[in-house]
């Protein structure tokens, strides 16, 4: 069994699934050296071009030199940018960016002088230095990846766990870009003394520099160039690995050195293994060799419609346009201008927009170079994507989630371990542009995943503040108790009476006014003494209290209800001796049944149970006073039935367990009045006038759906009546009582139906 | 200056599914010049009639949904449809035969179900099953192979047959053996003799085969094999469903006939009879109806292969490719979600 490093050491390589052969067309743009061109009139530099919070060093107006920087920056993700040639700062305003969409970023406009002189540098070498300081020159140097994801070096060479492998990734597999290339055949030993500085700062057992078989000058040149090195001998060398795309890609190269996967969603130090571009590698030797700061790249200009194509060392900040000139463009409005390779490079609207670092290859293809735009045809499921994937997932089945919008399915089919190479695109015989699709897919993701997350700290805030305020509740009331005991205990006994007196007068005043507005029928009742005269008075007191329930019923506020029904009872236990007090009883109670009702379709059904209780307490209270054994007995026994009925109710029904309660009690209140007055005409009038009402209750509750209810209060009032029957009256009453029942009863069928 | 916007990539392979198409059926030529040289001229008219009334009738539908009729005619999948159709059904069967298959197949199996890439079932098996279950004689009328025939139909009669001028006794003439036998297929023929009580061994004396194989049917499998191979080299079709089909096939026939030579056919028989070659380079490897996945189509294959030789061995029909294939149809969705490559990057299973 060999090991990782034996087989590294062989040359072994393994097999990366999926992959493409485009058409190669490096010849375009590899025969020639790389060249200078003439300076640009005008340079943009992006502010914060890689990293985030920092300020800017220079203002408008100020005279740069090559190499000045012009931000700085504190946190660990930033990255200086340097003025790419002397001159003046003329702007720092939003200008369009190096994107598909062009949107204006905060650009920094030098207004070249011509003389191109550099700042003072600080060359330097690296034996002297100690590990932090060359990282500090890497970073102040402002170097990024240089083969397009443009990551900050800095970071990636100060790993925090052991790296085995470094590869330095010479693949260069896009079918047009030749930077590397050329760099490696004419710059191979700068290149290995950055390997160098790169062995020295994370000390790998071994660095294997990959490079394509179509690339054999490249591999020959850095081959010598090794053995010219300084780096210790078996440490590093050179792997050529086969043509196929995307075999540079960061995952794809190490799976075919290594034969390992990065795990999803994690880095490739976990895996012991680190990977730079020669670019960077050549970067870091020019920033600490030299101290030179990366203000300038390879870039290739590639295509039909460039008149000498090549590669060119290219200021960062050069506008494409002028790169585009200088090499000849005959490009046309209309065409396609790509930055980057023709397999993942991104096409560019306009070309006022700057080269970035992490700019490897402008490409301007003549009319016939590239795919036509075709018209996309419907996927035959063909499975040629699933073929050619290089992540090996299932393009079509993310195509299909994709296209109707299913993000989460797409997710579920691994969406996020795409790498975008577009071989899938590219081998699709019906035309898709499946990633585009895939990229609209994980943009709605990403957007899904930032509101979620918005609306998950949006709910903590809320939650806190809620927190907040019952807190800070709690502290006033806390503090408001504490002042009052304080001006307790410091009160004389005399000012305490003072308070007390004023107090009960409130009270009472309070009182009063709440007597004189809702107990009239009260007063009326009390102040008649003669049987007709109470009878009448009691009517008119019923059709006042009807009327103010009436009103009531539109207003929620039931509370006002139970004051007034309150009201009424009490008055009525200073009646009691008489007969008539119990006729004022029954209508007080008969009304404030009506109120129930009224209450029984608002959804405050808690007040009008707590309104009942002290309603039946109060009946309850005036009844044993009233009522003789027989009757009492008669009553007990109702109320057991009823109880009963009550409890089958209720087990068929819990939920009508509220609504029921008023009823029961309405019941009882009509049930007692009759034995309690049955011995006198009037009574037996009252108890008629109780039922009618009772009837008319019924009525409204048929609309109700718990028809049960009625049923019951039917069957106590029939109960009832024989404990009247001793009387002829009595029985006639009951008659008519359950003739009223039945019609009620067939009205309620009929409501039903 | 303003430039053009696109999403990358810039490139694309120029191998378009039209060009796929016609390079399927440029490779199904050879096994339609053997099957012509053997059964006479009838196929190629089945076949030409096909492709008319499938040209036709996709045209007029997607006219009818509003669609380019040029576009989707230019993409040859109908074409494609009607060759394997036309190659399918018996060559001398009545000319309404192929009208009606070929509608079904273009109309209701694939366009009423969303065109091109969204049919759930094979439509020329689709189509053949229909054909097979309401036309059973006609559809089982096979002709004999021209070596071993009292009489072969030249042009005109095959002309005269397909459209319903010859007398049904002159046709019934070529599908007369030497010995003036009527000739099904071998398999048919093995079929038939072994519910007879006869042995395989017995079977494969008679004319209809070479001691082994079916006369003219194993030179027109061999040049289906041949075809799909040429496919798989162009890349137009991957090798797993096809491989699935063969090896379940062989494997299921080679145990079978180790258990009994006497009443089994052998694994040669099963290889280079009826449909075997033309569907599993041919027929089964269409996309559209088939799984994705590199395992889940060496199990669809597989699937198929399994079923036919149940089938065949155990069944009503002598061959069974059509039922096989429908069924597979059905599994693929459910094939495709259950095998899934493992992603770069992901243990498997997750």
């Amino acid at each position: 069994m060999l090991t990782l490093l034996d087989q590294l050491d062989q040359g072994t390589l393994w097999r990366s699934p999926g992959g493409i052969h485009p058409p190669q067309e490096k010849s375009l743009s590899n025969t020639t050296a790389i060249a200078r061109l003439a300076l640009a009139q005008q340079y943009l530099v992006p502010v914060p071009q890689v990293g985030e919070s920092c300020t800017l060093s220079v203002k408008v107006g100020d005279r740069v030199l090559k190499g000045t920087p012009l931000t700085q920056g504190t946190s660990l993700q930033h990255l200086p940018v340097h003025a790419p040639t002397s001159g003046t700062v003329i702007a720092i305003e939003p200008r369009p960016s190096n994107h598909a969409s062009a949107l204006p970023v905060n650009t920094c406009v030098i207004a070249a002088d011509g003389q191109d002189s550099w700042c003072p540098l600080q060359p330097s070498d690296p034996a002297e230095l100690s590990q932090q300081q060359i990282l500090d020159k890497v970073r102040s140097a402002g170097i990024a990846g240089l083969g397009g994801a443009a990551f900050p070096s800095h970071i990636k060479l100060n790993p925090v766990s052991e790296i085995e492998l470094v590869i330095i990734n010479g693949v260069e597999c896009e079918p047009y870009i030749t930077s590397d290339d050329r760099l490696m055949r004419e710059h191979s030993d700068d290149i290995l003394a950055g390997i160098a500085i790169i062995h020295k700062l994370v000390q790998p057992q071994r660095i294997v520099i990959a490079i394509e078989d179509n690339k054999p000058e490249a591999a020959e040149a850095m081959t010598q160039a090794i053995g010219r090195s300084q780096l210790p001998v078996g440490s590093t060398r050179v792997t050529v690995i086969p043509t196929k795309y995307p075999s540079g890609g960061e995952k794809q190269l190490i799976q075919i050195i290594t034969g390992k996967e990065v795990p999803a969603g994690a880095i490739p130090a976990q895996l012991g293994v680190l990977v730079h571009n020669v670019g960077t590698a050549y970067a870091i030797q020019a920033a600490v060799l030299q101290g030179q700061p990366l203000v300038e790249r390879v870039v290739t200009v590639t295509g039909q419609s460039i008149g000498r194509p090549g590669n060119y060392w290219v200021p960062i900040g050069t506008p494409v346009t002028h790169l585009l000139e200088a090499s000849g463009s005959t490009a046309f409005a209309g065409q396609k201008i790509i930055v980057g390779g023709p397999m993942m490079g991104h096409a560019l609207p306009q070309t006022q927009v700057p080269v970035l670092k992490g700019t490897n290859c402008i490409l301007a293809p003549g009319a016939a170079e590239l795919a036509t735009e075709v018209e996309e045809k419907a996927c035959i499921r063909c499975g040629e994507c699933a073929q050619a994937c290089p992540a090996q997932l299932l393009p079509q089945q993310l195509f299909w989630h994709a296209k109707a919008e299913e993000y989460d399915k797409a997710a579920g089919f691994n969406l996020k371990d795409c790498i975008e190479c577009g071989c899938c695109s590219y081998v699709c015989p019906s035309d898709i542009p499946l990633v585009e699709y895939y990229r609209v897919a994980k943009s709605a993701l990403r957007q899904a995943a930032e509101d979620k997350l918005q609306a998950e700290r949006a709910k903590q805030r809320f939650e806190a503040r809620l927190q907040r305020l019952e807190e800070e509740k709690l502290a006033r009331e806390a503090k408001a108790k504490e002042a009052a005991e304080r001006r307790k205990a410091s009160m004389s006994p005399k000012d305490k009476d003072a308070v007390a007196a004023a107090m009960a007068r409130i009270q009472a005043k309070k009182a009063a006014t709440e007597t004189a507005a809702v107990s009239p029928d009260a007063q009326a009742t009390e102040a008649a003494g003669g049987n007709k005269s109470a009878a009448v008075a009691a009517a008119v007191a019923r059709a006042k209290a009807k009327k103010a329930q009436q009103a009531q019923t539109d207003s929620p506020a039931a509370v006002r209800t139970e004051v007034q029904t309150e009201v009424q009872t009490e008055v009525q236990p200073a009646a009691a001796d008489d007969k008539q007090a119990k006729i004022a009883a029954a209508v007080a109670r008969a009304k404030a049944k009506k109120a129930q009702q009224a209450q029984a379709d608002s959804p405050a059904a808690v007040q009008t149970e707590v309104q009942a209780e002290v309603q039946t307490r109060v009946q309850t209270e005036v009844q044993p006073a009233a009522a003789d054994d027989k009757q009492a007995k008669i009553a007990a026994a109702v109320a057991r039935a009823k109880a009963k009925k009550a409890q089958q109710a209720q087990a068929d029904n819990p939920a009508a367990v509220q609504i029921e309660a008023p009823t029961e009690v309405q019941t009882r209140v009509q049930t007692e009045v009759q034995p309690a007055a049955a011995d006198d005409k009037q009574a037996r009038i009252a108890a008629a006038v109780a039922r009618a009402k009772a009837k008319k209750a019924q009525q409204a509750q048929t609309d109700n759906p718990a028809a049960m209810r009625t049923e019951v209060q039917n069957e106590v009032q029939t109960e009832v009546q024989p404990a009247a029957a001793d009387d002829k009256q009595a029985r006639i009453a009951a008659a008519v009582a359950k003739a009223k029942a039945k019609k009620a009863a067939s009205a309620a069928k009929q409501d039903k139906e | 200056m303003a430039f053009k916007i696109a999403s990358s990539p810039h490139v694309s392979r120029n191998l378009h599914t039209a060009t796929v198409m016609q390079r399927v059926i440029l490779c199904l030529l050879p096994g339609l010049v053997v099957q012509c040289v053997f059964f006479g001229w009838g196929t190629l008219i089945q076949v030409m009639l096909a492709i008319a009334v499938a040209l036709g009738s996709e045209a007029a539908v997607m006219k009818l949904r509003r669609r380019n009729p040029a576009a989707a005619l230019g993409d040859n999948s109908a074409m494609l449809t009607a060759v394997l159709l036309g190659v399918a059904i018996p060559p001398l069967a009545p000319w309404w035969l192929i009208v009606i298959g070929t509608v079904f197949a273009i109309v209701i199996v694939k366009q009423l179900y969303g065109g091109l890439g969204h049919n759930l079932f094979n439509p020329a098996m689709a189509a053949y099953v229909l054909l097979l279950i309401s036309y059973p004689v006609q559809m089982t009328s096979w002709v004999a192979p021209s070596t071993v025939a009292q009489q072969a139909p030249d042009l005109l009669a095959s002309l005269q047959a397909i459209f319903g001028s010859l007398a049904s006794s002159e046709l019934k003439l070529y599908s007369l053996g030497i010995d003036g036998v009527s000739m099904a297929t071998p398999l048919d023929t093995l079929k038939t003799d072994l519910a007879l009580g006869l042995t395989s061994s017995e079977s494969l004396s008679k004319p209809i085969f070479d001691g082994s194989t079916g006369v003219g049917w194993f030179w027109v499998n061999l040049a289906y094999l041949a075809g799909g191979l040429v496919l798989l080299k162009l890349k137009a079709i991957r090798w797993q469903i096809s491989t699935g089909i063969l090896v379940a096939l062989f494997v299921c026939a080679s145990v079978g006939w180790m258990l009994g030579p006497d009443n089994h056919a052998s694994p040669l028989l099963h290889l280079f009879s009826g449909a075997t070659m033309l569907a599993a380079f041919f027929i089964a490897t269409d996309p559209v109806t088939a799984a994705t996945s590199n395992r889940g189509r060496f199990l669809f294959g597989a699937l198929i292969g399994m079923l036919v030789y149940f089938i065949r061995t155990f069944g009503g029909y002598p061959d069974a490719f059509a039922f096989a294939v429908l069924l597979a149809n059905l599994c693929a969705p459910f094939i495709d979600y259950y095998v899934r490559p493992r992603t770069y990057g992901h243990r498997a299973g997750s």
